[in-house]
């Protein structure tokens, strides 16, 4: 049934854009899209340690799986196939640091696959999983950013595991779609020392032998 | 074919069996024509024919040669015994051989196709047509299975960059003279065969080992190289003190040689490089002028030596130069008839220009008679250039002997200037061309036929072509000729084991060289000497030319004394003392791009990296195509975060040359300075793959895996570093640095104290153990470290930033405040600066000065990249969090922010 409406939007486009223009007079809260987190990453403060991880999903469609949801490209993503929440599972190999997670979401291309409705557990398994994080989103465009900051503490949190549930799609889609997830650790000052960041080269350049 | 049969004719009357035999062309044609002169003198015909075997290998079994040889030696015991041998040894070669003959048009069709084979083998080689030199050598090699062919082959494989081949080709087969074995170990250590390169060398495991004598003795000249890459062999399998010896004894066979000195320099061995680059060995043969009667024949028989040495070209025209020049009555008939232009070959020909203009402005030298200027003797270019040669120029020491010289060589000049001058003139250029291919040292060429193969149509009629060895002048010959045969006992042995293989033409030479030199050694430097020499006989006296070969060799010597004090410096980590070294060389030598090389390493070392980059880029300009050094180049350029000209030359080295190890640490510096990390693993990673032996290659993985946080990867990494080169005190330092995060300080402080024991003049190394030594708690210690590290390098301002915020934590404040006073002064942007004094303002309860700090040091964070300094700014406003700070800074050993952060969480907000 989805897959037909979904079939429908694309031969129809002009029922989309009316359809577009209602959500948006609907809820003007729209979701607003972060940061590149590229641009972070090259602020040196982040790093993306998604590739360290071991990554399971709850269910996909054939060539929409792991590999679409992490290759870095915006155009491909991972489909779900099967019931609701849909899972993505990120396990380390030890614990790890974890500052925050980026989600790519898309509802102009995603429509009613785009989620709405997300859940952050982390953990050391399956079976210890507490939520830390439930955010709502509102057709989002772009790159979502979910600090996973102890909210007590004010430090990023250390983990074995991260889950991400997808509790709820828009317009009550089943499946889901998701085209990109990052996961970035704080970037420890590589030179000895806990001071903060230097800022000039001049005091940079002392700071290791390479 | 007339003109020659009467110049043989006319050679004969003139009773030079030499020349004949350089005429005849082939071996097979002029026995006969020399059988009737030597029936005349039987006495001399037997030496002469007794030396045919050793001469004209393959060629001495012919029934021709057998036959003269049986008739001249009717009633010698002796001599039957030999023929007898030889007849024996013809006949089982020839049933070996049979079938192959038969093929063949001719019955020695063998010989006459291999000699000119081999031509234009080696002269494919040397004009890199390694494709038609394999092709011919293998076709050769088909043809004659000879062991000579099948060097010859293994030398085309390993030329055109094919090691494996060689390797596999003369594994394959025994090889039991030097030169084979020379080849295979080195194509085993070019595979990385190390074990097996040895076993080549110095026998196997089971057999008794051969001592450096041994292989001094067996391998003759080549033998420094030989050593040399033994001693490579024993530093690769770990036996360093082993490797040091073979090093030095090659150094002290061969001081021209650079790279056992830089790997002795490597290896942490202190070599004086003032012992290493002299010429002591040399003084027996060269400073001591030989006699006049004997000088002559000496002369030319060295000269001849170096002829052998070369490529087929420069051979001819060193031949006929020789003849020239030896013999004076036939040059002043017959030069007009010798000039051959076909002959000089296009890139010998090029310099006859220059040398021309040389001999000119050297005879103007002469003229004007400076004794003290110093005349060149490498060319034009080098004297007409405002620039002082360091070693073109002889530098004239005000000897006894010396105006006599002066006047004897401009006279000499002058009487060369008469008509035939231009070209005796430009025939000394040739002894360039000699300099310039010395590349070819051991490829003995058979001349005769060689000339008539480049050259048939001009040579066949005209008499100039003559074998070298009986080139000399014809009273020459008989004295060579008796010597043969008084030393044929003594040296009989060395001959047939050394020589066997070597073209026969060299025979008598090796001969009066070994006579003239006792020891290999000085062969040794002889020749390398020879190489180096310009040949000066045509126009100075003969006893002269050994001094000028010493000042010039000398000169040599001197500039690689300099050369050698800055490297060693530079290899110990004297980078000022290597810098002041380098850059007084001479200009010439100065902006070349190895010396701003390692000015720029030093400077790098110091971490003076606005220097290093200064030069570096100079290098770049100069010689855009120099790979060596442009790592070091790429880490200033990640150190000083200019990324643009790091990308650039990464962009333009990789395109350049995507097989050597710098190439691919420069693209991963790149990515590195782009914070792309698993790309630059990538790329350190190829870096690796292109070459296992480059150490910097492994330290600078490591520490892309210390940004990654993979810290057991980037140990083996820095450890593997260590592996291949243990003097490498980055690798040291980068483990320190893993232990420090860690913090297992004490592990720390000892690997750093060992990277600092390698580089001790290291102010970031010393800085790094005072912060080690801090959170040991032995802050006295740290702080007489940090004083050490500033007394090195007082512009290093992490050193004053540790010793201020050490000064801090022992509650010092007005030192620490004093400090930070100067360190502004040195880095005026530095926001942490400011963060330090507001905090120290904030200790003393300045609360505005500290706020003032604060403020600065937010405006100077462009990228808001630390939040620490806004949080301790966010305090301010929060008076009751004073007290608790203030205790725990006093806790915490190094100041440390996150007690603050825990503290402060009310206002927190999220980062992002």
């Amino acid at each position: 049934m989805r897959k037909w409406i979904n079939i429908n939007l694309v031969f129809a486009e002009m029922v989309i854009l009316v359809f577009f223009c209602d959500q948006r007079m609907a809820t003007p809260s729209k979701t607003p899209p972060g940061a590149d987190p590229k641009q972070l990453e090259r602020t040196g403060t982040v790093r993306e340690i998604g590739s360290q991880a071991v990554w399971s999903l709850s269910s996909c469609k054939p060539g929409f799986g792991v590999d679409q949801l992490r290759d870095d490209n915006l155009e491909t993503y991972w489909q779900s196939d099967g019931s609701q929440p849909h899972l993505v599972n990120i396990q380390f190999r030890r614990r790890t640091t974890v500052k925050m997670l980026c989600i790519y979401a898309d509802y102009k291309s995603d429509e009613s696959y785009t989620p709405s409705k997300i859940s952050v557990r982390v953990g050391n398994n399956f079976h210890n999983l507490q939520e830390i994080r439930q955010l709502e989103m509102v057709e989002p465009s772009g790159w979502i950013h979910i600090s996973l900051m102890n909210q007590r503490t004010n430090e990023p949190i250390s983990t074995f595991m991260i889950q991400i549930a997808v509790l709820a799609n828009h317009q009550n889609g089943r499946d889901t779609h998701m085209r990109q997830i990052k996961v970035y650790t704080p970037v420890e000052e590589s030179s000895i020392g806990k001071f903060p960041r230097c800022t000039t080269v001049d005091f940079m350049m002392y700071r290791t032998i390479r | 074919m007339a003109l020659r049969s009467a110049y043989l004719d006319f050679l004969y009357s003139a009773k030079s069996p030499e020349r004949v035999v350089g005429v005849g062309g082939d071996t097979t044609s002029f026995f006969p024509a020399l059988y009737p002169f030597y029936q005349q003198r039987r006495s001399s015909c037997f030496g002469f024919f007794r030396s045919c075997p050793l001469m004209f290998g393959p060629a001495r079994y012919s029934p021709a040669v057998l036959g003269i040889l049986r008739s001249c030696s009717a009633g010698n015991g002796r001599c039957v015994q030999i023929f007898g041998r030889s007849e024996e040894r013809a006949e089982r070669e020839k049933r070996e051989t049979a079938d192959r003959k038969r093929r063949t048009e001719c019955g020695s069709g063998m010989t006459v196709l291999q000699e000119p084979v081999q031509a234009a083998v080696w002269q494919a080689l040397n004009h890199y047509a390694y494709l038609d030199a394999v092709f011919l050598a293998e076709r050769l090699y088909a043809e004659v299975r000879s062991e000579e062919a099948l060097y010859l082959l293994a030398t085309c494989y390993y030329r055109s960059g094919k090691p494996y081949k060689a390797y596999r080709l003369l594994k394959a087969h025994s090889c039991s003279t030097p030169q084979v074995r020379f080849l295979l170990a080195k194509c085993c250590v070019e595979l990385s065969k190390l074990a097996e390169g040895e076993q080549v060398l110095i026998g196997g495991v089971l057999n008794k080992q051969k001592s450096q004598d041994d292989i001094i003795t067996e391998f003759g000249d080549s033998a420094s190289f030989t050593l040399s890459l033994l001693g490579h062999i024993y530093c690769k399998t770990d036996r360093v003190t082993k490797g040091a010896e073979c090093f030095q004894r090659s150094l002290t066979l061969n001081p021209f040689l650079w790279s056992p000195f830089q790997n002795l320099c490597h290896l942490g061995e202190k070599p004086d490089p003032d012992q290493v680059f002299r010429l002591s060995s040399l003084q027996n043969l060269s400073i001591v002028p030989p006699p006049q009667s004997v000088s002559p024949a000496q002369n030319p028989s060295h000269r001849l030596d170096t002829a052998l040495m070369e490529t087929p070209q420069d051979t001819l025209e060193l031949n006929r130069l020789n003849l020239e020049s030896s013999n004076g009555k036939l040059t002043s008939d017959l030069s007009v008839s010798y000039i051959d232009s076909s002959l000089i070959s296009p890139e010998t020909g090029s310099l006859l220009a220059n040398t021309v203009s040389m001999a000119s402005a050297g005879s103007l030298l002469a003229k004007q008679n400076k004794p003290k200027s110093g005349r060149s003797l490498l060319g034009g270019p080098a004297a007409l250039s405002p620039l002082t040669p360091s070693f073109g120029i002889l530098p004239l020491e005000p000897s006894p002997g010396d105006p006599t010289y002066l006047q004897n060589y401009s006279a000499t000049m002058e009487t060369q200037s008469t008509a035939p001058s231009k070209k005796s003139v430009s025939r000394i250029s040739q002894s360039k061309s000699v300099f310039s291919q010395s590349g070819n040292s051991r490829d003995v060429l058979p001349i005769p036929f060689n000339q008539s193969q480049t050259s048939a149509p001009h040579t066949s009629g005209s008499p100039q072509v003559l074998s070298p060895s009986m080139s000399g002048p014809p009273n020459v010959q008989p004295r060579r000729s008796s010597r043969l045969f008084t030393s044929a006992s003594s040296t009989a042995k060395e001959n047939s084991k050394k020589l066997k293989m070597k073209f026969p033409t060299k025979i008598p030479n090796r001969k009066t060289k070994c006579k003239s030199a006792k020891t290999s050694n000085s062969s040794n430097l002889n020749e390398s000497l020879d190489i180096l020499r310009l040949d000066p006989g045509l126009s100075l006296p003969d006893t002269k030319i050994p001094q000028y070969q010493r000042a010039v060799a000398d000169s040599v010597m001197a500039l690689l004394r300099e050369l050698g004090r800055g490297y060693q410096a530079l290899c110990s980590y004297n980078c000022r003392e290597a810098i002041n070294i380098l850059t007084s060389l001479p200009p010439q030598h100065y902006n070349t791009g190895w010396v701003l090389t390692h000015i720029g390493r030093a400077y790098f070392e110091l971490a003076e990296y606005t220097q290093a980059e200064r030069l570096f880029s100079e290098v770049r300009r100069i010689e855009s195509y120099r790979v060596e050094g442009m790592e070091i180049y790429s880490t200033t350029l990640w150190h000083l975060q200019k990324d643009v000209a790091l990308s650039a030359l990464s962009k333009d080295l990789t395109d350049m040359d995507k097989n050597c190890p710098e190439a691919w640490c420069v693209a991963g510096n790149c990515f590195s300075l782009q914070r792309e990390h698993d790309i630059a693993i990538k790329f350190f990673q190829r870096a690796i793959q292109v070459d296992p032996g480059f150490a910097y290659a492994y330290t600078l993985l490591g520490h892309e895996f210390v940004l990654t946080e993979e810290l057991d990867r980037a140990l083996a990494c820095f450890r593997n570093a260590i592996r291949v080169n243990n003097r490498h005190y980055n690798a040291w330092y980068g483990l320190g640095m893993i232990y420090y995060k860690q913090e297992k300080f004490n592990l720390a402080e000892i690997h750093f104290k060992k990277a600092l024991s390698i580089n001790p003049q290291s102010s970031v190394l010393l800085c790094h153990i005072g912060v080690v030594q801090h959170a040991l708690k032995k802050s006295d210690a740290a702080l007489e470290t940090l004083n050490r590290a500033i007394g090195i390098d007082p512009k290093n301002p992490l050193c004053k930033f540790h010793r201020a915020s050490i000064l801090f934590a022992n509650d010092k404040y007005k030192a620490a405040l004093q400090e930070l006073e100067e360190l502004k002064q040195i880095v005026p942007k530095e926001s942490l600066v400011y963060f330090l004094i507001g905090k120290v303002y904030k200790k003393l309860g300045q609360t505005h000065l500290a706020l003032m700090n604060f403020s600065w040091a937010m405006d100077l964070d462009p990228k808001g990249a630390n939040n620490q300094i806004k949080e301790a700014i966010d305090k301010r406003y929060l008076p009751e969090d004073e007290a608790a700070e203030v205790d725990d800074s006093q806790d915490s050993s190094i100041m440390t922010d996150a007690d603050d952060t825990q503290l402060h969480t009310a206002e927190s907000d999220d980062v992002l």
